[in-house]
């Protein structure tokens, strides 16, 4: 498989403070690629640089194989589209933004009308065509800014926190429209997130950034087994989901989404087991505890709740989460 | 403080029965300081533009020395420009001096650096997103530019109208190089200096109203341009 993108000691300073420092980094192409990690982890800035918008300070960073000089030459530029996480669009209307894009990228006069229609119909923004930018929506901005993006039919698409701002209907759109341009020869996506389920439900290649580096990803309740509609068999326990992907074979359960009771709780949450404690540690203001329940959970609960609650190790307690907390890849 | 008011009414007088002399002399002023923004304002704000989109060595020395030509006393210019001018100067030979041509040069040389400086700052303070933007769509460097300066245009055109404000209030450099003949080089500024060593305070002071109407004109403009939103 190759590389969309390979970087090399790259290296971003800003004011003297070191915010993005990457040794080595292979983005593969014809996949979906998440980049997870926190506020100030440098996901603005990783995107930023695969755009070419802005220059690192020091490293180099292959395209396609090919070593690029800055500033990127044209046919380099046309392949890789990029829509930032607050999108800036110009003064006048949606359609003359992405005419403005396919001049810029001197796809030929002949061609705009068409394209233009095409991107505004893939983004279910045609209605929008001849409205002025500056009364659109924040939902509606990004949706334009992704028409805009897609109109010049890059081979790369970088985003990022797509899904910020969109409404439930549009997310399963956006989900759908990504993995199916990933699915296109020779087309890729990396796109920045702060939404762990999303982001693995959507990608083979998770890259997690903690303080300007790459960490390894740290994924607890990573469970095998098999869906079957949309209860997730492991060899011990059936778990409740909202997915159906067939072909899914891991589970996920962020252990944040996991709640601790004493006595079973009566509630809405489809997944309740009972289990021991088996392990119990405080990492500065949270407690991380693991519990047996046939299949072993990792959860982390504040350092009140084990107070209220009483925990000690070999306690039998009860932990519920929602379908939807599990993520299913 | 009759001899004030009885001015003051002659000068009116001399406005309402539009004067020749007075309509020649207003006439000559906004021609030369309109020809002379229009010069300025075609070589600063391209200047303005790339200096603010490119990283180059030398540029915040650049920017100093556009600083102090800011503020540098229009009778220093005067003087430089007539010393390249006068007869046995290094573009003597050419007799500019004492022409609308060499006060047109000599407004356009002051002008300049603050329309620049103008259109460096419209540039700055755009959007911090417009010109990533603008490169990740593929702009080149002249696409790039065009769509800068038709995004920052308000400001940009504030900037027009700041330095023509500066030309058509300016006397030193006018008076040292246009030499102030009447229906040639007298524009408003010389012609009230003149007229009012002569004692014709009345013609003084109507051209000293329509300068401060001009202003005015000038100055509302620029408010209703640089109001917050411009829909």
């Amino acid at each position: 498989m190759t590389n969309a993108y390979h970087l090399h000691n790259i290296k971003v300073s800003l004011k003297q403070k070191e915010i993005l420092s990457i040794d080595d980094l292979a983005i593969k192409a014809n996949q979906c690629t998440a980049l997870f990690g926190g506020n100030g982890a440098g996901k603005s800035t990783l995107l930023r640089l695969l755009a070419f918008t802005h220059q690192a300070s020091q490293g180099e960073i292959l395209l396609f194989n090919e070593a690029v000089t800055w500033p990127l030459k044209p046919k380099y530029r046309k392949r890789i589209a990029f829509v930032e996480q607050q999108p800036f669009l110009l003064e006048g209307t949606v359609y003359d933004n992405i005419k403005l894009a396919l001049s810029l990228q001197q796809v030929r006069t002949s061609q705009h009308k068409m394209l233009i229609e095409q991107a505004l119909e893939q983004t279910h923004t045609g209605h929008l065509s001849k409205q002025n930018t500056q009364t659109l929506s924040g939902g509606e901005l990004k949706r334009v800014a992704i028409a805009r993006a897609i109109a010049y039919q890059p081979d790369i698409l970088l985003l990022d926190e797509p899904f910020s701002h969109l409404d439930h209907d549009h997310i399963d759109l956006l989900e759908q429209q990504l993995q199916s341009f990933c699915q296109q020869t020779g087309k890729t996506v990396v796109l920045s997130t702060h939404d762990h389920l999303q982001g693995m439900a959507l990608s083979q290649q998770i890259i997690t950034l903690r303080s300007g580096k790459v960490s390894p990803p740290l994924f607890d309740n990573i469970f095998n087994g098999r869906l079957e509609g949309q209860n997730f068999f492991t060899d011990k326990l059936c778990i409740h989901t909202t997915s159906k992907l067939p072909q899914a074979q891991h589970i996920a359960i962020d252990p944040r989404q996991i709640i601790i009771s004493n006595e079973p709780l009566q509630s809405s949450m489809q997944n309740s087991f009972s289990g021991h404690i088996i392990f119990i540690t405080e990492q500065s203001t949270t407690v991380r505890l693991i519990i047996d329940c046939g299949e072993r959970f990792h959860v982390t609960i504040s350092l009140e709740s084990i107070n209220t609650l009483k925990l000690q190790l070999g306690n039998q307690v009860y932990l519920s989460f929602k379908a939807s907390a599990v993520s299913v890849f | 403080m009759d001899y004030f008011t009885n001015s003051l009414s002659g000068a009116f007088a001399l406005i309402i029965s539009f004067d020749p002399t007075i309509y020649q002399i207003v006439f000559t002023s906004v021609a030369i300081s309109v020809t002379a923004s229009f010069i300025a304002a075609a070589l600063a704000i391209p200047s303005g533009v790339a200096m603010a989109l490119n990283q180059f060595k030398g540029k915040a020395f650049l920017q100093h020395i556009l600083n102090t030509l800011m503020a540098m006393p229009t009778v220093v210019i005067g003087l430089l420009l007539y010393g390249l001018f006068s007869r046995l100067g290094p573009l003597g030979q050419f007799g500019i001096l004492y022409s609308p041509i060499a006060v047109i040069i000599a407004e356009a040389v002051l002008i300049f650096p603050i329309m620049m400086n103008l259109a460096i700052t419209a540039v700055n303070s755009a959007d911090s997103r417009l010109v990533p933007t603008l490169v990740s769509l593929g702009a080149r460097p002249f696409p790039l530019a065009i769509q800068v300066i038709r995004a920052t245009r308000y400001a940009m055109l504030a900037a027009v109208i700041t330095g023509f404000g500066r030309a058509i209030g300016e006397v030193g450099a006018a008076m040292m190089l246009g030499g102030n003949i009447a229906g040639s080089t007298r524009t408003m500024t010389t012609a009230i200096a003149l007229e009012t060593s002569k004692g014709e305070f009345e013609l003084g002071l109507a051209l000293g109203l329509i300068l401060l109407l001009i202003a005015f004109i000038l100055n509302i403009s620029l408010s209703l341009l640089n109001r917050p939103a411009h829909d």
